[in-house]
């Protein structure tokens, strides 16, 4: 007989394990073992057992290694980006007194929409000879641009887009900071006779120290993955200037049908997203609660 | 009296910033939503035409020429069962991990681990083990598959909402002799309806807006909205009118739901992180 105990143990507990180590752990497991062997969508099964010759060749793909730092330009530009634009437009935003739902809802809603559709819109407004935006330049007279399809431009557009898309996040983490400070410290400021760039470094910055890196980590990890944007808006072009990660290993697998090889990438980035999360944990964790 | 002036000035420099800020972020889906309501000459004009009498062929002609309807239905099937499986099996995990005293912390991580896998990692081997089943292109494959975000997600997420129902609550019910599955559906699942319902909100977001997985794991059968409208533009090259109905329809959804959950947002989206 089971306990009362156990007996909840298998009917709470038990549904959901089950079904997270056939959909999480399984898949993860199959990754890792593939990514020892010269697995191909070319033939059935696994193929054979070639050690660590997948991940000694990743440091040699020069191919690789430009996506890398492909996707370290992206993440930097557009986390720093983000965050200084984000905590500017939530200092206002934690300021004024009237209307502040309006503005709120009004900023949150782009980072709602999928992706796909992101990207979409921007090509619509970016498009050469059809989309609005490069008419709107015309009647100030700077002259359009193919803003994805020039190999100068795309990564720039490319980032641009990605603030449209993801700003809204990083304001929402840095407004409900803001709004969960204490106001004594900033009544003593006052007091002092503080001026408004003073309080906001010696009091409002110290203060929010664990809801920044929080909010810049978290949004680095989910940068370090961006796929679904880039899949839509320039497919990694122009050439592979705009070729991130995530995407490069879908094409390995999916275009080269290398899925050997595109497994023991798609472990290195785990790797380092693993890292990056555990550090994530760890300061997020530590963090007072409001 | 400087003060209060600078103080008058900066108020109203904050204003027309924060006004600006607003046109940038709600212009381009104003643009879109304009145009998806144009005929298709007009969508074409470049100077565009400001003044334009709406018309809703667009809409009409994705729902009928198109497959459209078919990927809309599939989204929606798609997203709603896997959100309530995750619902069902999410709440019952989070209540026993809510309450329980020891092993729970070790759990808590462990959900949140699964929430940071970058979605490139699981796909190759998930479509490899899904065409091997022969179940590539399948209605239940997407559904399954989506659990595997969708259900540590709704796990992290209620044991949240869980740990702010007093234990007392359901510990005296079973005090009273009732089981725990009883107290847990007489006591507690009333008292966290609110909050479920948030999470079972987001949870159908994330899979309403998720792309990869069904990028790779559907065919013309189950696609979902997110793979049909890629596809939508590189078909047929650029329809700009019908392809602005599309993005209004699959935006559409998105929005109405969000804001009825506005007060949840910041914790769902970051996974409860920061409180």
């Amino acid at each position: 007989m089971f306990t009362e105990k156990r007996k909840s143990f298998l009917i709470f507990f038990i549904p959901s394990m089950i079904v997270l180590a056939a959909t999480v752990l399984y898949p993860l497991i199959y990754a890792l073992i593939m990514s020892f062997t010269d697995s191909s969508l070319k033939r059935k099964g696994l193929g054979n057992f070639i050690g660590l010759d997948n991940y000694t060749r990743i440091f040699h793909d020069t191919h690789f290694l430009g996506s890398v730092w492909t996707t370290v330009v992206f993440t930097v530009l557009v986390v720093t980006l983000e965050f200084a634009f984000g905590f500017i437009v939530a200092l206002m935003l934690n300021r004024i007194r009237f209307g502040k739902k309006i503005f709120f809802t009004i900023i949150i809603v782009p980072m709602l929409i999928t992706p796909v559709a992101v990207g979409l819109i921007w090509r619509l407004l970016l498009h050469p000879d059809l989309g609005i935006v490069n008419y709107m330049l015309s009647l100030i007279g700077i002259e359009g641009n193919a803003w994805l399809g020039d190999a100068k431009l795309a990564m720039f557009s490319v980032v641009m887009i990605d603030i449209w898309h993801q700003v809204p996040f990083m304001i929402l983490l840095l407004l409900a900071g803001l709004v969960s400070m204490p106001s004594e410290p900033y009544e003593a400021a006052k007091i002092d006779g503080a001026g408004r760039l003073q309080t906001f470094w010696m009091v409002t910055v110290p203060l929010m120290k664990e809801t920044i890196i929080v909010a810049i980590l978290f949004r680095a990890i989910t940068a370090i993955k961006t796929y679904d944007l880039i899949f839509v808006l320039t497919k990694g072009g122009p050439g592979t200037t705009t070729e991130v990660i995530s995407y490069h290993i879908y094409k390995q697998a999916y275009t080269f049908l290398d899925t050997g090889y595109a497994s023991a990438m798609s472990y290195l980035l785990l790797l380092v997203i693993f890292v990056l999360s555990i550090v994530f944990m760890k300061v997020s964790r530590s963090q007072p609660q409001a | 009296m400087n003060a209060s002036l600078s103080d008058k000035l900066l108020n109203r420099l904050t204003y027309v910033f924060l006004i600006g800020v607003s046109l940038i972020f709600l212009l381009p889906i104003l643009w879109i939503l304009r145009t998806s309501f144009t005929t298709k000459a007009v969508a074409y004009q470049i100077p565009p035409k400001w003044f334009v009498t709406p018309t809703l062929d667009n809409y009409r002609a994705i729902f009928s020429n198109n497959p459209f309807g078919k990927y809309f239905l599939n989204s929606m099937v798609i997203s709603l069962v896997s959100t309530l499986i995750a619902v069902f099996l999410g709440a019952m995990a989070a209540y026993w991990i809510a309450r329980s005293s020891k092993g729970g912390n070790f759990l808590r991580i462990a959900v949140l681990v699964t929430q940071m896998l970058p979605p490139i990692v699981m796909v190759i081997p998930i479509f490899l083990m899904v065409k091997s089943l022969g179940m590539l292109d399948k209605w239940e494959t997407l559904i399954i598959t989506y659990l595997s975000f969708n259900l540590p997600y709704m796990i992290w997420l209620l044991i949240g909402f869980f740990e702010t129902i007093p234990k007392d609550l359901d510990e005296a019910c079973e005090m009273d002799g009732c089981t725990k599955m009883r107290a847990f559906t007489k006591v507690v699942l009333p008292l966290a309806a609110p909050g479920i319902m948030a999470a079972g909100i987001l949870s159908f977001l994330l899979a309403w807006n998720e792309f990869l997985f069904a990028l790779v794991l559907t065919g013309t059968g189950s696609r979902t909205l997110p793979v049909a409208i890629a596809n939508m533009e590189t078909q047929q090259g650029v329809m700009i009118a019908e392809l602005c109905a599309s993005t209004v329809i699959i935006i559409l959804p998105v929005v109405i739901l969000s804001l009825f959950i506005q007060k949840y947002l910041v914790n769902g989206m970051t996974t409860g992180s920061i409180k």
